[in-house]
């Protein structure tokens, strides 16, 4: 063997080999296994086309899209790191992205069923794997099909608190499965994008077939019904028309609706129930007589849930920054971190950051709709501030912890 | 543009997998699993089914009638995959609330029907009329 004089001309042939071993064909299974599916012209409609493959495509990776803004805002305010800050107004600000993140989410399931049917024979290719290059293309797309299939059927199975068939945790599960779904997008989307780009339009139309506009009506009404059943969960007009709502604004006691119960967190507390508020300035004791001695604010705002319900009431109590201001600390910059009577659970405690804990709207609530809290709504005393998920509103107050603000 | 889109996409997925495996409220062989199950579900099942449903429709039901056909049975799948998860969670959806939408659903299918049916009739009527 002759040694190369050039390394750069090396290294090109060697990438070159590279190259040609990804593609060089597979051998072919033999003939005799195609049967079925596998068979050539065993999906007869002329309606499926690259063309209608890459429209459903985009508007799915739109919908996607939102779906992943909105979701990872709702992941940023429960879990913020140090560079997050999230304002205070508009108090309908969460409902409205997480509404939008529901709403989203359910209308994607006609769009995702229009988008696997049309690519429905890909996935009995023949033969199933040309190349080692054509098999790592198809195991990225079943991950993106797993991934999308994923976010929307442990979307749905959350918002209808089903939690037996899921064997993690939801909450975390779907984030990460997100980020899985983002990342074989774009690997999807550069692998397609000149598939796509000249793509022909195919025939239009077939006489008693679908033609590709009546598909996209079909795909529109399905996601018309969906959300017109469900979406009235956030839209308190809707209510009475979209009976699959899982929780209708009104339902519940005293006019709303309610996640976790009580008695599902074990909490009783009585009259003589006791809030301490510590800080920089040393620590209060109140009794619930001394709290409503306190000067008392009403406020109009919503309770808006991860799950994608929410609901307007009328909360009646003292507020944060008053209390603050009580144990010596500066309401503007003081962070609060509230505690509640409830022992266990991931959601017993949430940490209040400054802007809330400075807006007039946050209050330690003692009233809901012109009356004494119910036990399920946080009896005694219950957190409500303005654009915040429903699972940071915390119930039953026992502590407050305020740091900084000195 | 496309390398740029496919190296992002290799990252994200890295991040992904990588962020799954150190979170510790997560288990990642559960999410492995249920990643399988959604795929094999959908692939061997409910894709089957509705490509089967969409071929009975085909050869069952007139020319002129199956796209609002077509219409109402995709809406009635979809309200039904959202339908039945509320039924069988915490919320226990009623089942006559999902037979309620499939009622209207279909309903809207028959009058669409009617109302192309009628047309036609009309159609040739002043056809006839007018030859």
């Amino acid at each position: 063997m002759v040694r190369d004089a050039d390394p750069g001309l090396t290294r090109w042939r060697r990438r070159r080999r590279a190259r040609a071993l990804l593609h060089r064909p597979l051998p072919a299974p033999p003939d005799a296994l195609r049967r079925g599916p596998l068979r050539p012209g065993a999906f007869p409609s002329p309606l499926r086309s690259p063309r209608l493959a890459g429209l459903l495509g985009a508007a799915l990776a739109v919908a996607f899209g939102i779906c992943f803004v909105t979701g990872l805002i709702s992941h940023l305010v429960q879990h913020p790191p140090a560079w997050f800050w999230w304002p205070s107004r508009p108090a309908g600000l969460y409902r409205f992205t997480q509404g939008l993140h529901v709403a989203t989410g359910l209308a994607t399931i006609p769009l995702l069923g229009a988008k696997l049917w049309a690519v429905t024979p890909r996935l009995y290719a023949w033969p199933p794997a040309r190349s080692i290059a054509h098999a790592a293309e198809r195991l990225a797309v079943a991950a993106l099909v797993a991934a999308a299939l994923f976010q929307v059927v442990s979307g749905v199975f959350n918002v209808a608190r089903w939690y037996a068939p899921m064997p993690f945790f939801f909450t975390a599960g779907h984030y990460w499965v997100a980020w899985l779904a983002v990342g074989a997008l774009l690997v999807h989307v550069g692998v397609k994008l000149p598939v796509a780009r000249r793509a022909d339009p195919g025939p239009r139309t077939r006489p008693g077939g679908l033609s590709r506009r009546g598909l996209f009506t079909a795909v529109g009404i399905g996601a018309g019904v969906v959300t017109a059943a469900t979406v009235g969960q956030t839209v308190a007009p809707l209510q009475d028309l979209s009976v699959l709502a899982p929780r209708r604004p009104r339902d519940g006691p005293q006019g709303l609706p309610v996640n976790r119960t009580a008695a599902q967190a074990g909490v009783r507390a009585g009259p003589d129930h006791r809030l301490v508020v510590a800080g920089p300035g040393g620590s209060v004791t109140l009794g619930l007589a001394d709290l409503a001695g306190l000067p008392q604010h009403t406020v109009r705002l919503p309770i808006a849930c991860v799950e994608g319900w929410s609901a307007t009431a009328d909360w009646t109590g003292v507020r944060l920054r008053d209390l603050v201001a009580l144990v010596g600390a500066d309401p503007a910059t003081a962070t609060v971190d509230a505690e509640s009577l409830q022992a266990r659970g991931r959601y017993r405690a949430s940490t209040v950051p400054p802007q809330h804990v400075g807006d007039p709207l946050t209050l330690v609530a003692l009233r809901v709709n012109g009356g004494v809290l119910h036990p399920d709504h946080g009896y005694p005393a219950r957190l409500i501030a303005p654009n915040r998920p429903g699972v940071l509103q915390t119930k039953w107050l026992a502590r407050l912890t305020v740091r900084g603000g000195s | 543009m496309r390398r740029a889109l496919i190296v992002a996409g290799v990252l994200v997925t890295g991040y992904a997998i990588a962020g799954a495996a150190g979170d510790p409220d997560l288990s990642p062989g559960g999410v492995l699993v249920f990643l399988v199950a959604v795929l094999v579900a959908h692939d061997a099942a409910v894709m089957p089914a509705a490509i089967g449903a969409g071929a009975l429709i085909t050869r069952w039901v007139p020319p002129d009638h199956r796209t609002p056909v077509r219409v109402a049975a995709l809406c009635s799948a979809v309200v039904t995959v959202v339908a039945v998860p509320l039924r069988l969670g915490a919320g226990g959806l009623p089942l006559t609330r999902l037979l309620v939408v499939l009622a209207v659903v279909w309903a809207a299918a028959a009058a669409a029907i009617a109302v192309r049916a009628i047309r036609k009739h009309l159609e040739r009527r002043a056809a006839a009329a007018g030859g």
